[in-house]
């Protein structure tokens, strides 16, 4: 379907991608700037490795087996009609739709901003014609390519970026609907990035779909998503992970949160093979507010590890974070929230909680919550739990003439009702609520 | 605001109470590790030669191992395994019949550190309740009430006795919990350790009294490296307690203990620890390297261990008192407070791995940190698959005063099977102003009250301790806190 190269098979994890990398270096579209970043984030990628077995972020999820073949890095984007997103759009709710295939903004299957004449839509290509300093200012100033291979290796071979930029004091009240497709069907590897920067004083809704089309079984996509918030401003961000089919995916979000920002995030795993989402705020002024929430309902064979990152850097701000998750056959989950308060930190107030429910003796979950405290004005706590099935409630319900099945599905539904229920767009709540309903039942 | 001073100034001008050191004569060898090392400490002590085997298999896995350096959240200069001395024994010129012949500048050691061997003196008429090994640098010297406790079949010795004396159950025993492949300094511990306790109860016996061991460095530039096994029998019971302290040096001196503990069928063991070792100075500089492996395994149905500790001492506490709950229906539990304060660090945690059927663990840190210290727990549930009915229950609690320390919790929790219950909770504060102001209003001084506020907090943990630690526990408290929260 499209010209890619394919790399020769090594068994070193890293090492496999390094030759085809350096061949991208002089394919891949971008101005000077652009080369530059990709060169030396290529450096760091070829010096760092993929993370190995003993590396204490990637415990729980190895990555070695995703490398195990080479990986080609698709050149081509896939024909697709607007007919054909239907079924990933959220009934019922207007939104300025960006579509990226396979890691390229798609213009003809992306809405104009039309009626915002100050948001701003851009890609590589437009950013060579009209160069934009706010871009140049803060494209890969907070995802750094030192913190982790992946952000490396993404850094060192996307092709194209979607820079979204809110101007100050702009409400924006029709959520953005951003589609990640994915169209590849073998062993390629896919790295869409996105950079949205909000002004001061502005609010901005955003959603991000993962959609694979093809089988996608040993496809590979590394997002990175970065994101500014500027002070006084407000941003909600659902992460959906609903059509990924057999897809491999690293979701990373690097988030920067300025003085009294607000920045709240979903992040809903429902189906994809082996995903590891990476989110990471940091807070850097004062009264910054964070929420986080997770969600992830396995099956089968499926991986999810939620790695969240919360850096608190300066006085008075607050953080939570609430994830839950329900993992049948033989699935495996890994929870791995780390909240970090620096010394000069005071009167932060974080908090964490973690709850998980077993419905098959092969699954299995990883539970680390962390807390890396060095200031004492803190108010800083995390739970977790995990368990199954409360008999009693089941019997309470049996009781009743509600039959196992639905009893069942019923107690899943409201343990995951703390997390759907701040779900602030009404449509995309709904629509949330059906896909569990439907995966509870089946 | 200087009042707040004030006080900080006297907790950090806090001297440690039992920072001097004896004038005892004593034998080592000479410094540095090799073969002839091992050799050398295990024809001191005439060991047959399936022991000498043992350590010499475990001293060259030794030499295999990298030290261990990144994965805790520790930082120290590299230790210099050539400049240890591996074996200070105080000297003794022919077998102790009675304490008479003892060195009566060691009795005087003793009896400063608060701990009397002159167990016939001792509440004459009334059963007194603790019988004491004593291990000073690498040699145990004197184990009091032996005689009693043999009337019961318990065997309560050093470790290089039960060597002699007891090799079937050594041989049986030892290693089987803490392999000396098992980690770095269990290694190095299992080729050069010197001595240590041996306690054995046997079938259906419960312990009359509580058994004890007290360490104590004294010799200048020696690591000490002691074993201490413990063995319960079905249906024994005893509690353990441990002591250690060592004098004021600006050296920093290694101290790498292995602990194991075997519980059979319906037998119990409680291990309680007070951890006094020298901590350093204010500046950090001196200390004790506290790097331990403790284990017990829960081998027999019905079987339970826990561990209780207070960690007050050492410049670098790194240990994880375990527990392999194997049996069906067996118990682990883990109570503990770590202090740190100036420069100290301590890394400290538990493991509690469910094997068998409906096993239930239990843990409880209370973690507190002042001065420039950091502390940290460290800790693992595991329910491994067909662990039905596993139930755990973790809390781990942070106290902070003073606004340069740093507390972090690193649990890690990895559920295998879906009729678990697992809960962990952690928080981490500093003592509310409300709190204070409470107790100040019912006129309570600050001081006191953050006395009784700490107390309060660790209270869950001291009261797992016997009466005589419990007090000794409160004490050290004080000592490290008194009046860090102004």
């Amino acid at each position: 379907m499209n010209t890619s190269t394919t790399i020769a098979e090594k068994i070193t994890p890293g090492a496999v991608l390094l030759p085809e990398l350096d061949v991208l270096q002089t394919t891949l579209a971008g101005n000077e700037q652009i080369r530059f970043i990709r060169r030396k984030a290529l450096k760091s990628f070829r010096l760092q490795g993929l993370p190995e077995r003993k590396n204490e972020e990637y415990k729980y999820s190895p990555v070695a087996a995703l490398f195990r073949t080479g990986r080609s890095f698709p050149a081509s984007t896939h024909s697709l009609t607007r007919n054909d997103l239907t079924p990933f759009l959220v009934p019922g709710m207007d939104a300025f739709l960006i579509t990226i295939i396979d890691g390229k903004l798609s213009r003809e299957l992306s809405d104009e901003l039309k009626g915002t004449p100050a948001l701003q839509l851009h890609d590589l290509a437009s950013l060579e014609e009209t160069p934009s300093a706010v871009f140049q200012k803060h494209f890969g100033a907070d995802a750094l390519i030192t913190a982790d291979p992946f952000i490396a290796l993404n850094t060192a071979a996307f092709r194209d970026v979607v820079f979204i930029q809110v101007p100050n004091n702009a409400r924006i009240e029709k959520p953005i609907h951003i589609l990640n497709i994915v169209t590849a069907e073998g062993a390629e590897l896919v790295n869409p990035r996105i950079l949205i920067q909000v002004g001061r004083n502005s609010a901005i809704q955003v959603i991000e779909n993962f959609i694979a089309i093809g089988k996608a079984e040993q496809t590979l996509c590394n997002a990175l998503t970065e994101i500014r918030v500027g002070s006084g401003s407000t941003m909600l961000f659902y992460k959906i992970q609903d059509h990924c089919k057999n897809l491999s995916l690293i979701s990373t979000t690097q988030v920067y949160q300025d003085e009294q920002s607000h920045f709240d995030t979903h992040t809903v795993s429902l189906s994809g093979n082996w995903i590891r989402n990476n989110l990471t705020i940091v807070a850097d002024a004062e009264q910054c507010e964070t929420h986080l929430n997770g969600l992830f309902i396995l099956n089968n064979h499926q991986h999810v590890d939620n790695h969240t990152l919360v850096d608190h850097r300066k006085p008075n701000c607050e953080s939570n974070q609430l994830y839950r998750g329900i993992l049948d056959d033989k699935s495996t989950g890994v929870f791995n929230g780390k909240i970090y308060v620096r010394p000069d930190a005071q009167k932060t107030n974080a908090y964490q909680s973690s709850k998980n429910m077993l419905l098959s003796d092969d699954a299995g979950m990883n539970t680390k919550p962390q807390l890396e405290i060095y200031a004492d004005d803190v108010k800083c706590s995390h739970g977790s739990s995990t368990g199954q099935l409360d008999e009693d409630a089941l019997f309470y319900l049996r009781a009743r003439g509600i039959g196992a099945d639905s009893a069942r599905a019923l107690l899943m539904f409201a343990f995951t009702r703390d997390v759907i229920n701040t779900i602030r767009i009404e449509a995309l709540r709904t629509q949330v609520e059906e896909l569990i309903e439907k995966r509870l039942t089946h | 605001m200087s009042k707040e001073n004030q006080l900080l100034e006297e907790i950090t001008g806090t001297e440690y109470k039992y920072g001097f050191s004896s004038d005892i004569e004593t034998e080592t060898a000479p410094k540095g590790l090799d073969e002839g090392t091992v050799r050398f400490i295990s024809n001191k002590k005439n060991e047959p030669e399936w022991m000498l085997e043992l350590r010499l298999k475990a001293f060259r896995y030794w030499l295999t191992l990298e030290e261990p350096r990144h994965w805790a959240h520790i930082e120290y200069p590299r230790i210099d395994f050539q400049d240890i001395i591996y074996y200070a024994a105080p000297k003794k010129n022919k077998e102790l019949k009675s304490l008479d012949e003892v060195d009566p500048e060691l009795l005087a050691t003793f009896a400063k550190l608060g701990i009397s061997l002159e167990e016939q003196k001792r509440l004459s008429g009334v059963q007194s309740t603790i019988a004491v090994d004593a291990v000073i640098d690498s040699v145990s010297v004197k184990t009091t009430f032996k005689e009693t406790l043999a009337e019961k079949g318990i065997i309560f010795c050093s470790f290089s006795e039960a060597v002699q004396e007891h090799p079937e159950l050594i041989k049986q025993y030892m290693g089987s919990v803490v392999p000396y492949t098992d980690n770095y300094y269990a290694a190095l511990n299992a080729a050069v350790f010197s001595d240590g306790s041996f306690c054995y109860i046997p079938k259906g016996v419960r312990c009359p009294m509580e058994l004890s061991t007290y360490f104590r460095i004294n010799t200048s530039g020696t690591g000490q490296f002691e074993r201490t096994l413990i063995v319960a029998d079905e249906g024994a019971y005893v509690s353990y307690l441990e002591g250690c302290t060592a004098p004021m040096r600006d050296e920093n001196q290694l101290h790498a203990a292995v602990v194991e503990i075997i519980t059979h069928k319906d037998a119990e063991v409680k291990y309680s620890t007070v951890q006094n070792w020298y901590p350093g100075d204010k500046e950090g500089k001196g200390g004790i390297y506290n790097f331990v492996t403790k284990r017990g395994i829960c081998l027999g149905d019905n079987s339970k261990i826990s561990w209780t500790q207070v960690e007050t001492g050492s410049a670098i506490t790194w240990k994880y008192p375990s527990v392999i709950l194997k049996g069906n229906n067996s118990v682990g539990a883990f109570y503990s407070v770590a202090v740190t304060n100036n420069k100290q660090q301590a890394d400290t945690g538990t493991k509690m791995i469910h094997l068998g059927r409906n096993t239930r663990s239990t843990i409880i840190s209370k973690g507190i940190s002042a001065g420039f210290s950091n502390n940290s727990y460290r800790g693992l549930v595991r329910i491994a698959k067909g662990a039905t009915n596993a139930r755990n229950h973790s809390q781990c609690d942070s106290l902070l005063m003073g606004d340069k320390c740093g507390a972090h919790t690193f649990p890690y929790i990895e559920i295998k099977d879906k009729t678990a219950i697992v809960e962990h909770e952690a928080t981490t504060s500093k003592i509310g102003e409300d709190q204070i102001f409470y107790c100040n209003q019912r006129g309570i001084e600050t001081e006191k009250a953050v006395a009784l506020i700490v107390n309060g907090y660790c209270k869950e943990v001291l009261n797992q301790l016997p009466m005589e630690f419990a007090v000794e526990a409160q004490k050290l408290l004080a000592i490290s806190l008194e009046g860090s929260v102004g």
